[in-house]
């Protein structure tokens, strides 16, 4: 633990105590990143800095704010905590607003998830350039004279934070991130100039994927999308792509948040303990993954996290609660936030999958679209490969998919054997039959 | 519990910065800056002098490149928010800090600290400096204020405290209960920013504001026969709280409860190619989507964008100007001058169906030998400038509205769009519909909701062949546009506009 972050932080428990603040939260977060960026054989962009936060919940009288300040000098501080203070109490009352009861706090899995990469330090600003150039000149090795950009990056990051209550919440991490990535810009024929990335992101640079593997993949990405058209509207199989899929999940989710409910815009608020996908829907929100991107022992009401399934064979097994919206809702909180979500794979390849299917299309991105929470309907336009006679037949764009989660999930009908593992989504790609995908 | 007195604390940590203390003032609970004085604020509170600020860009400039420049932030943002008809939440946030860039042709090197000491700003400074590997490049001697306009004039000096903002948002929760027996929920919301910046540049440009910048929000859950919607609508803009009188929250409630109470008889759509009118205001986020990022003259000197090569060709019919403009009165979009200290203009995109210009921050305008258009913009000290849009929108033009959708025999009115994306070099864009009609035989049908439009953007400039003389700015005070991990404030509209065909993403084909 940061000695200077946890002094501060129990600092300004003190000083706020003596404002008038008996209960409050106090959190400080700093983070160091370092990008550079590659454009045309040389450095685009060289960017670093130290960056500092710190959040203060404040419960009041039965009232509550939120404060958030980088301006760290103790006297701008013991005025701004002073000022907030005197203004939560001109709110009104809300008997929800509590600190937790800090029996949730208790029982924190006592282990080091691995989050923290200690050779952060040991890598050198020429190690970093040489894996942009690498990353970039593989991208256009992959993609020949069909290529009109490629910008290609790392970044690597070492965040530390404190978090105390006044009711006896005591809290570090200290996490780090690489990424690299690479985007490529093709030049079709009709001079539209589709684009495509691919990018790593890890906690351990060593599981870091190769920046030759990422760029030239970049430029296959962008290679494929040459040509593509719509075709006539029809009902089909869809394959959504493992990196995908979290963002077609999103309108899932958001439904299962306590807020949402209580503000009755859910469409799964009756729905826990109810079948409402197909028997391979399966997800796993596990934070004590080592080296996970969403591993955490704590969550943001300070509550000890474990392993949940949150829907177990199509059946709703839990929300997301956090301690005020469990109390606005008369219900046992479970927490506020994910940690890795985790869809487990299956045992195809996508190929074999397309082969098997013969005709549908592979979705490789989304672009706009949304989701109703109230209601559940949602709509995305897509990209991706049109596949027929199992094989893959021409890419497709400017067109979308429409359906309602009530509905969707019950059409999956496999996962693949591909999960995705950089980021805190760790899902395979997935199959949904009888689609309707809009396009001519 | 800790005692350390200030002077042990400064000597022990590093996360203190210098000894001037300049807190924001607390006017009868709302916390804000003392003055509305645009000048002057950062040499007398933090003690940010002409020869320090020479002394930092110097370092910046000491291994070379064409220019450097400082843009010092300090912004106070609160929030108040109502889900039980009572205001029973308050949110606070302080940033502050100064970022500092070397530009040497297209190559930036960007540091920033969030101390305003002379240590640390020098300290970012060479970081910033290792873009360049040459001999030193000379600092001016003497800088001059920018010359500007003031599109968001202050009214007063002294800020409106805090009871009068709790009143309007829980009477705006009132008035949307009042409005109709189907609303079973909502949640009101008040946002208040002001952003002192001042930007500094190697090359002599100095330039302070204070930008305001607020909005009144509320989204309502209706509920009939079993069925629920909700929707969401707000105002506001670059205006302080003289802005915000009974009117306006009026507005707001009758907008949103209008809107959700219209869905619950809402249909979605066929799916399908379809004519499209598009109403006049909101949907201008699409020509900010679909057409204006194509505009942005990054993407077109790093040739990603379709129209790296089609300036001065026709992009659109005759009938159709658009306008990049950051001096819309106290629209969100509106600034002064940019995050590079160039002054704010109104910008012709397309004129009369001819491609006229890009949107220029300095590089881009160096790299085609033109003048900046004061479109480099970024989100915080914390970014490096680059080409973003202001208030973009499409001129009037001389049809009616009724006469545009008069002209339609089977099609769709659309008066709502959210999360909108687009493919800059494939042209291709997504928009969400959230709100809309049928037109059926030149008249609005039934209402709606919840489908998916896309198709390219250079074709919908194209397609867009009626153009009506009633534009309206969204002036929902809360769009942002996303760009490089960097959110701004912006604006969009347009007038009713016919565009000739476009995709809708349904879940039944048409006919069925």
């Amino acid at each position: 633990m940061d000695k200077q972050m946890y002094d501060l932080c129990k600092w300004v428990l003190d000083t706020a105590g003596k404002a008038g603040a008996k209960d409050l939260r106090v959190s400080l977060g700093k983070s160091r990143l370092v990008e550079i960026q590659y454009r045309d054989k040389r450095p685009e962009i060289i960017k670093q800095a130290t960056t500092l936060q710190m959040g203060i919940d404040l419960f009041v009288a039965g009232r509550y704010s939120s404060q958030n300040t980088c301006d760290l000098r103790k006297d701008a501080l013991k005025e701004f905590i002073s000022d907030a203070v005197s203004t939560t109490k001109l709110i009104a009352e809300d008997p929800y607003r509590t600190l937790p009861d800090p029996k949730y706090y208790k029982d924190r899995a006592d282990m080091d998830l691995k989050i923290a990469d200690a050779s952060i330090d040991e890598l050198s600003a020429e190690q970093k350039h040489t894996m942009v150039k690498a990353a970039e000149n593989a991208a256009w090795s992959a993609g020949g004279e069909k290529v009109v950009m490629v910008e290609a990056w790392f970044s690597d990051e070492l965040g530390e934070s404190v978090t105390l209550t006044s009711n006896g919440f005591s809290g570090d991490t200290r996490s780090t991130n690489f990424s690299v990535g690479a985007s490529v810009s093709v030049r079709d024929d009709d001079n539209r100039r589709p684009e495509a990335y691919d990018y790593a992101d890890c906690r351990m640079h060593k599981k870091l994927a190769s920046p030759e593997t990422i760029g030239a993949s970049a430029a296959r990405k962008a290679l494929a999308k040459l040509g593509a058209k719509k075709i006539a509207t029809a009902t089909l199989p869809i394959i959504i792509e493992n990196r995908n899929v979290r963002r077609i999940t999103k309108g899932f989710f958001d439904a299962l948040d306590g807020r949402n409910i209580y503000r009755k815009q859910s469409f799964l608020a009756d729905k826990k303990g109810q079948k409402i996908g197909s028997d391979k829907f399966i997800i796993v929100d596990d934070p004590l993954i080592l080296e996970g991107a969403g591993s955490r022992l704590y969550d943001g009401d300070g509550f000890a996290v474990k392993k949940r399934a949150i829907v177990e064979a199509g059946v709703l097994k839990d929300f997301y609660i956090d301690w005020y919206y469990s109390r606005k809702l008369g219900l046992e909180p479970t927490s506020g936030s994910t940690g890795n979500m985790i869809v487990p794979a299956g045992t195809r390849s996508v190929d074999e999958i397309i082969k098997d299917l013969g005709k549908g299309i592979l979705v490789t991105e989304f672009l706009g679209g949304n989701s109703n929470p109230t209601t559940g309907d949602f709509s995305v336009g897509i990209f991706g490969q049109f596949f027929d006679g199992g094989k893959i037949v021409h890419p497709v764009s400017e067109m979308n998919i429409a359906d309602n989660h009530l509905k969707f999930w019950h059409k999956l009908a496999e996962c693949a054997n591909d999960p995705w593992l950089y980021g805190n989504w760790r899902t395979p790609s997935m199959v949904f039959s009888d689609i309707v995908v809009s396009g001519v | 519990m800790d005692r350390i007195d200030r002077r042990t604390f400064l000597k022990t940590t590093s996360l203190a910065g210098g000894a001037i203390v300049a807190a924001p003032v607390l006017f009868d609970g709302w916390l804000t800056f003392a003055g509305t004085e645009k000048a002057g604020y950062f040499e007398k509170e933090f003690g940010i002098t002409d020869s320090l600020c020479k002394k930092v860009l110097a370092k910046a400039l000491s291994k070379g490149g064409d220019f450097a420049d400082l843009y010092f932030e300090h912004t106070i943002s609160n929030s108040l928010g109502l889900e039980d008809k009572k205001v029973d939440r308050a949110y606070t946030s302080v940033n502050l800090g100064v970022g500092i860039r070397t530009v040497k042709g297209d190559q930036v090197g960007f540091g920033f600290t969030q101390e305003l000491s002379e240590k640390s700003m020098m300290a970012a400074a060479a970081m910033a400096a290792t873009i360049a590997n040459g001999s030193a490049t000379p600092v001016v001697g003497k800088f001059a204020a920018v010359k500007m306009s003031d599109y968001y004039p202050l009214t007063g000096t002294k800020p409106a405290p805090l009871a009068p903002r709790l009143s309007l948002v829980e009477s705006t929760a009132g008035k949307c209960f009042a409005r109709s027996n189907y609303v079973i929920k909502t949640i009101a919301r008040f946002n208040d920013a002001r952003k002192r910046i001042m930007v500094v540049t190697s090359d002599g440009v100095k330039a302070e504001d204070l930008l305001p910048d607020s909005a009144l929000s509320s989204m309502v859950t209706v509920e009939k026969d079993g069925r629920k919607e909700q929707f969401w609508f707000a105002r506001g803009g670059r205006c302080d709280f003289s802005y915000y009188t009974d009117d306006i929250a009026r507005e707001v409630a009758e907008g949103v409860v209008d809107g959700a109470v219209t869905l619950l008889d809402a249909v979605v759509p066929p799916a399908g190619e379809i004519p499209a009118v598009f109403a006049p205001g909101s949907p201008g986020v699409l020509l900010h989507e679909a057409v204006g990022h194509g505009f942005e003259a990054d993407f077109n000197r790093k040739k990603i964008s379709i129209y790296s090569t089609m300036m001065g060709q026709k992009v659109a019919e005759p009938m159709v100007t658009v306008v990049d403009d950051g001096t819309w009165p106290n629209a969100r979009g509106s600034i002064n001058f940019d995050d590079e200290g160039t002054p704010s203009q109104k910008t012709v995109l397309v004129e009369n169906g001819i491609l006229k210009s890009y949107l220029h921050d300095r590089i881009s305008a160096k790299h085609y030998g033109l003048s900046s258009t004061g479109n480099g913009r970024r989100e915080s000290y914390e970014n490096y400038p680059v080409p973003r849009m202001r208030n973009t929108y499409i001129l009037p033009g001389a049809s009616r509205p009724q006469e545009i959708i008069e002209s339609v025999k089977k099609g769709i009115y659309i008066q709502d769009v959210s999360n909108g994306q687009v493919n800059i070099g494939q042209g291709d864009f997504a928009f969400y519909v959230s709100r809309g009609r049928l037109i059926e035989n030149g008249k609005l049908g039934a209402p709606i909701k919840d489908f998916n439009i896309m198709g390219s953007g250079p074709k919908l400039l194209r397609d867009i062949t009626m153009v009506a003389d009633d534009l309206k700015l969204s002036r929902n005070g809360l769009s942002v546009c996303g760009k490089d991990g960097q959110l701004v404030p912006i604006d969009c509209g347009m007038p009713t506009v016919l565009v000739r065909s476009l995709t809708v993403g349904g879940t039944k084909k048409q006919g069925a």
